[in-house]
């Protein structure tokens, strides 16, 4: 009971209390670039979904049976982004293989998912939160990228219906979607220290 | 002293280079069976006919660019020639890899503005300050008195790539030395003013109204209107009139004295030359008097 009671509240904290694009400001980039139209970025947060959570577990399998066993903690920025990259190039492989409109649709941003600070922060941030089971360090991980989903659905939504408002001039464009990132961002840390 | 240190280096950091190593190891080993397994068979050719094509994108051929284009031609053959940017150099090119034998498809389309009258030619009725654009405009019934000229507001400027159109006294102009026929200016226009036609001659006489109002309206409305009075018809074969509007065979047209005694004897000046070296249109002689009045 007393697990299940810890990963539920793990998995809302990294969804919504620790959302890692709106408290913790990583992975800006696919969150301004791809949240155009919700579609798309509905895609890319299943993709940035499903390579955090593979990365995320094989980077804590590695981190708790070879690097730390060894000794070798200073090389995990190394190890994880091979991880990530591998990982990425294999969803690459996967929705060229399987959807190709999807995959036409990404363009850049697919391969930029490697260096999507999120997902290497997550899997710093899962040493870093003490996560002591492989179990919970997948809920986190998949936690992780479903609060990335939830951000960039938000922000895309957001500025679709931006497109019909009358932005005043020297607003339009990239300072309007900063201004919302950052109001977004005020709102969802009005969640902070509910657990 | 640097020896020693180097020595110290390798001997502490051995391991930790294996382990990069054998994780580098590992994944591409992962990678390598992937690659093999969801491995995508992309046609040369489809890369070929891309590679030959203008890359601009400009959605002339209803593709949405020149990826979509290259695709779709290679699935349907049928396709070719829709490439206006590229023309006939691209279209031989897509025959030559594809194996196929192009039929000639006549000269290159461009398009026309049908509409010559400049702000001081226009009447109007009230002043219009709503979104500066032919949409909108176009959605109110008084924006200007004449309900089928050129609004001015440039919707077919911004829809063009080429920067081969720009509002010149409040009339959509053409730059034939820029534009590639893309058809996206045609598109844009909420008065399907601009037509696309086959541009056989350098210069083509055109037919630069389209109102269909009778001619005591259009007078009224506008200084040089087709009024359908005729004459061209009466003048030349290459002219008719229908609904109170001259209409012109493009396809056919060939310079030709009779056509130019239509340019000359139009009341008021409807008939001009569009195209790269087109001379400047005559101006009506007399300005009509109704046109004065609001």
């Amino acid at each position: 009971m007393d697990t299940v009671y810890i990963l539920i509240t793990g998995f809302l904290s990294v969804v919504l209390i620790n959302n890692l694009v709106l408290t913790k400001f990583l992975g800006i980039c696919p969150y301004l670039g791809v949240s155009g139209r919700i579609d798309m970025a509905f895609g890319m947060g299943l993709a940035v979904t499903f390579v955090m959570t593979l990365s995320g577990t094989l980077t804590w399998l590695i981190d708790h049976l070879v690097l730390m066993p060894l000794g070798l903690e200073v090389t995990r920025y190394v190890c994880f982004i091979l991880v990530i990259a591998s990982a990425v190039q294999l969803v690459e492989m996967y929705l060229r293989k399987f959807f190709p409109s999807l995959y036409d649709s990404f363009g850049i941003f697919l391969p930029l998912i490697t260096t999507n600070c999120a997902i290497l922060g997550l899997c710093l941030f899962l040493n870093l939160w003490g996560t002591d089971s492989l179990l919970e360090a997948v809920v986190l991980s998949a936690g992780g990228g479903i609060g990335f989903t939830i951000a960039i659905c938000i922000m895309a939504g957001i500025r679709e219906n931006l497109q019909m408002v009358d932005v005043p001039e020297p607003l339009q464009g990239a300072p309007i979607t900063l201004i919302t990132a950052g109001i977004l961002s005020l709102a969802f840390m009005g969640f902070a220290g509910i657990i | 002293m640097i020896l020693a240190s180097i020595v110290q280096l390798l001997s502490s950091a051995w391991l930790a280079g294996l382990v990069m190593l054998g994780l580098g190891f590992v994944f591409a080993v992962i990678l390598l069976i992937a690659h093999e397994k969801l491995k995508v068979e992309v046609d040369p050719k489809i890369e070929q006919i891309h590679a030959a094509l203008p890359n601009l994108d400009c959605g002339a051929c209803g593709f949405a660019g020149c990826g979509g284009y290259a695709k779709g031609v290679m699935e349907n053959p049928e396709l070719i020639g829709r490439c206006s940017p590229g023309g006939a150099d691209v279209s031989a090119q897509i025959a030559e890899i594809l194996n196929l034998q192009v039929s000639e498809s006549g000269p290159a389309k461009r398009p026309i503005v049908h509409c010559r009258a400049h702000t001081a030619d226009k009447t109007y009725h009230a002043e219009y300050q709503g979104i500066p654009s032919c949409t909108a405009a176009n959605a109110l019934a008084n924006a200007q008195a004449c309900k089928f000229g050129c609004l001015g507001f440039g919707d077919c400027v911004s829809a063009c790539k080429f920067d081969a159109l720009h509002i010149v006294d409040g009339l959509a102009t053409i730059d034939y030395a820029k534009c590639t026929g893309c058809t996206a200016c045609s598109k844009a226009c909420p008065r399907d003013l601009i037509e696309m036609v086959p541009f056989g001659q350098e210069n083509m006489m055109t037919v630069a109204c389209s109102s269909i109002c009778t001619g005591k309206v259009t007078r009224a409305m506008c200084q040089v209107g087709c009024i359908g009075c005729g004459l061209c018809a009466k003048k030349s074969d290459a002219f008719t009139v229908q609904d109170n509007l001259a209409r012109m065979n493009y396809a056919n047209y060939a310079p030709s004295e009779s056509n130019e005694l239509a340019l000359d004897k139009c009341p008021t000046c409807a008939i001009v030359y569009r195209g790269k070296t087109a001379p400047p249109p005559r101006e009506p002689k007399t300005k009509p008097a109704a046109a004065s009045k609001v």
